[in-house]
C-alpha cells in the first residue's frame, strides 16, 4: 500500500528526472549571484576576522584570534544582547499590528486589495532615510506631536520623545511593518475559506478556529515576515543614529564604527559581522530541524 | 536545443555588450575625493570652464570612510581631503605624491601658521583647504551662566540637554584638556586618568552627533553642544543666540588639507586644482559657503567685516589650539572605552 502511494508521487518523479543543461542555464544567473554577492562576501570576511588590524585601514595578513577573544568582551556581549531585545520587541510589534492589517487586506474584495496593498507600498517611494528623518520633525520638543497634544491639554510641558529608545523602537517597527504586512498577506490571499467554514461548522469558536486552522495555515507567512523583520532590524543603525541620538550603541552601530568610524578596526567588524552570520546560520538550523520534526 | 543555443548566444551578446562598454580613459578630468558640504559647486564649475578639465567630486563623512575606499583601491584619485592626523598617517606610509610647488604657485597666500606644521613638518605633500576648531555652542536665552569651558557644560543641571560629536577620539581629547593634557596623550596611564571624568560626563549627554550637530540645538531639543566651528557658525548666522565658545582648557584645532595620492592618473590636473582654489577670489567663495577658518590670508582681505566677525570662524584673542598626531593602535582603546561608557550611560 505504502509503496503504491509512493509510486503515484509526482513529486518523487519529478526529482529524479535529471535536471536540462536549459534548467542548468536559467539558474546560472541564481548561482552567479549567490556567489559573488553572498558566498565571496563571507568568505572575504572571514578570513578578515582572523587577520590584524592594518594602519590605514584595511587588514594586515597574519593570523590572530583575538579579534574573536575581543567580540567576547562583556562591553560587545552585552550590546549584543541589547540589539538582539531591540530586534525582537521590534517583529514583535510589527506581528502584532501586521497581522490585522495583512488578515483584512487578503479578505478583502479584489479591487480595494489592489487599493490596499498600494498604501502599504506607497511609502517606499520615498528615501528610507527621509522618512525617518520625518520621525524626529514629528517627535521634536517643538514638534508637530508635542504641539498637538499641548493644544488639546493633554500635556502640559513637552513630552521628551525623540532621542529615547521608544523612538528608536518606533522607528524600527515604521520601517519594517510592510516586510511583515506582505508576506503574511500573501500567506492569507491562499487560505481557502472552506476550511474556515468548516472549523466553525465543526463546533470551534472564533477563538479556536483562528488559533488551531488560520494561524497554522498562515504560518508560512508568519515565519518570513519574522525572518523579514527580526535580521535587517537587528543590523540596521541609521535608526538608532537619527532617532536615538546615538546613545545607546546597537551591534551596527559597533560594527559601522570599525570601518568608518575612529577606531578604523576592520578585522574586529568582521569578526562581529562573522559572529552574526554565525548566530543566524544556527538560529535557521535550529527553528528548521524542529519545524521537519513537527512535520 | 535551439532554444538552448538561443540562450548562449543571448547571455554572450549580453557579455560582449557589457565589456564593449568600459568607460575610455578620458584624459582631461580630475577624481576628487573630498568632505561632503565642503567644495561649493561653483568653484568646480568655474574651475572646469577655465581649464576644460572634468572634476568628479565623490563625497565621504570621516576621514576613515575616505581611508576605507582608498585603501580598496577599487577607484583612483587625483584629490584626497584629509585632516592633519590623516595627512601625517598617509605620509607615514607613503601613499602620497609629493606636490610640485612651482606649478603652485598661488601657495604663497596662506598663512604661515599653516605652513610646516607637525603633520607634514616639511610642507612637501599638503595645500590647506580650510581650518577649524572643536568647541562649545550655548544657547544664551536658556543658559545664563557663563560657560568657559568643559568642566562648565558637563554639569548636573545640564543633563540632557547636550549635544556632542559622535567621535570617540574627540570625546577623550576633551576630557584630557581638562586634566591639562594635550590630545595626542593618549597611552594607557591616561585613559585610565580621564575614565571618571567621562564616567561623569556622558550620562549627561542627549546627543551625540557627527554629521549635523546643529540639528538638535536648532530644533530646542538640546542647550549646549561641543560642536565643529563651522555647526557653530552657520547656528551663529541662523540665531545670534547661538554663542560659540572655545574652551578654556584648551580646544582641538583641526586642519583639511588637499593632497594628491601617489597613484593619481592626473597629478598635473590635481594641481591645477590646488593652485586654483589658492586664489584669493576663489577661495573667498567657498568661506562664503561654508564659514570654517580660512588659512588663505589673501582671500581673508576680500571677506565682509561681518563674515570675519563671526566669533566660530575668526574665534578672538588668542586660544589654546592644538592638532591631533596620528596615535596608530592607540584608536583601539579609546573606541573601547567610549563604547563601554556609552553601554552603561
Amino acid at each position: 500500500m505504502r509503496q503504491d502511494l509512493t509510486s503515484f508521487d509526482g513529486g518523487t518523479a519529478l526529482r529524479q528526472r535529471p535536471a536540462s543543461a536549459m534548467a542548468w542555464l536559467l539558474m546560472s544567473p541564481l548561482f552567479v549571484w549567490v556567489l559573488a554577492f553572498v558566498v565571496a562576501p563571507t568568505l572575504i570576511m572571514l578570513v578578515y576576522s582572523v587577520c590584524e588590524r592594518g594602519t590605514l585601514g584595511g587588514v594586515v595578513f597574519r593570523f590572530t584570534w583575538a579579534n574573536y577573544a575581543a567580540v567576547l568582551d562583556p562591553t560587545y556581549l552585552n550590546i549584543l544582547v541589547r540589539s538582539v531585545l531591540f530586534s525582537m520587541v521590534t517583529t514583535l510589534a510589527c506581528l502584532v499590528m501586521g497581522y490585522p492589517v495583512a488578515f483584512y487586506i487578503g479578505r478583502a474584495p479584489e479591487a480595494r486589495r489592489n487599493l490596499l496593498l498600494m498604501l502599504v507600498m506607497i511609502p517606499f517611494w520615498t528615501s528610507f532615510l527621509i522618512r525617518t528623518y520625518a520621525w524626529v520633525t514629528i517627535l521634536k520638543s517643538k514638534g508637530l506631536l508635542n504641539s498637538l497634544l499641548l493644544q488639546v491639554g493633554m500635556i502640559s510641558q513637552p513630552f521628551e520623545m525623540l532621542y529615547t529608545p521608544g523612538a528608536v523602537i518606533l522607528g524600527l517597527v515604521y520601517t519594517f511593518l510592510p516586510f511583515m504586512i506582505l508576506p503574511i498577506y500573501t500567506s492569507v490571499e491562499k487560505l481557502d475559506n472552506a476550511l474556515v467554514e468548516a472549523a466553525f461548522d465543526l463546533g470551534a469558536g472564533p477563538l479556536r478556529a483562528f488559533s488551531k486552522v488560520i494561524v497554522p495555515m498562515t504560518s508560512p507567512g508568519i515565519a518570513a515576515g519574522i525572518l523579514l523583520v527580526f535580521v535587517p532590524a537587528l543590523g540596521l543603525y541609521a535608526v538608532n543614529d537619527i532617532l536615538g541620538g546615538g546613545k545607546v550603541d546597537m551591534i551596527g552601530n559597533i560594527i559601522e564604527n570599525q570601518f568608518k568610524g575612529s577606531a578604523r578596526n576592520w578585522p574586529f567588524g568582521a569578526a562581529l559581522g562573522m559572529t552574526l552570520v554565525v548566530a543566524f546560520a544556527a538560529a535557521l538550523w535550529y527553528t528548521g530541524r524542529r519545524q521537519n520534526r513537527a512535520a | 536545443m535551439k532554444r538552448t543555443l538561443f540562450f548562449v548566444a543571448l547571455v554572450l551578446a549580453a557579455t560582449v555588450a557589457s565589456t564593449g562598454h568600459t568607460k575610455q580613459a578620458e584624459p582631461k578630468e580630475i577624481n576628487l575625493f573630498a568632505w561632503s558640504e565642503y567644495v561649493p559647486q561653483g568653484v568646480i564649475d568655474g574651475f572646469t570652464a577655465e581649464t576644460g578639465i572634468h572634476v568628479n567630486y565623490e563625497t565621504f563623512a570621516s576621514n576613515e570612510e575616505m581611508l576605507a575606499k582608498l585603501v580598496s583601491g577599487a577607484q583612483k584619485y587625483d584629490l584626497l581631503q584629509p585632516s592633519e592626523y590623516t595627512v601625517e598617517a598617509l605620509i607615514k606610509e607613503g601613499r602620497l605624491y609629493p606636490v610640485d610647488w612651482s606649478k603652485v604657485p598661488n601657495f604663497k597666500n596662506i598663512g604661515k601658521e599653516f605652513k610646516n606644521l607637525p603633520h607634514d613638518p616639511e610642507q612637501k605633500y599638503s595645500v590647506p583647504w580650510m581650518a577649524g576648531s572643536v568647541g562649545i555652542v550655548v544657547n544664551s536665552e536658556k543658559v545664563t551662566d557663563p560657560v568657559k569651558g568643559f568642566n562648565d557644560v558637563f554639569q548636573p543641571k545640564y543633563s540632557g540637554r547636550i549635544v556632542v560629536l559622535d567621535d570617540a577620539r574627540e570625546i577623550v581629547s576633551w576630557a584630557l584638556a581638562t586634566v591639562g593634557k594635550g590630545p595626542n596623550d593618549v597611552g594607557p596611564q591616561s585613559l585610565e586618568q580621564v575614565k571618571p571624568i567621562l564616567t561623569r560626563w556622558l550620562p549627561m549627554v542627549k546627543v551625540y552627533d557627527s554629521d549635523s550637530p546643529k540639528t538638535a540645538l536648532l530644533n530646542g531639543d538640546v542647550d549646549l553642544g561641543v560642536v565643529w566651528s563651522g555647526e557653530a557658525a552657520l547656528l551663529y548666522v541662523e540665531d545670534k543666540k547661538f554663542q560659540y565658545v572655545l574652551p578654556a582648557e584648551g580646544a582641538h584645532q583641526f586642519l583639511d588639507s588637499l593632497v594628491i595620492p601617489k597613484d593619481a592618473p592626473n597629478p598635473d590636473g590635481a594641481m591645477a586644482f590646488m593652485n586654483y582654489i589658492l586664489r584669493p577670489e576663489i577661495s573667498k567663495l567657498i568661506s562664503a559657503d561654508f564659514p570654517y577658518t580660512n588659512p588663505n590670508l589673501e582671500a581673508r582681505k576680500l571677506l565682509s567685516p561681518k563674515e570675519l566677525a563671526n566669533p566660530a570662524s575668526y574665534p578672538p584673542g588668542n586660544p589654546k589650539l592644538s592638532g591631533f598626531l596620528d596615535i596608530g593602535d592607540l584608536a583601539v582603546p579609546i573606541d573601547k572605552l567610549i563604547t563601554d561608557l556609552k553601554a552603561k550611560g
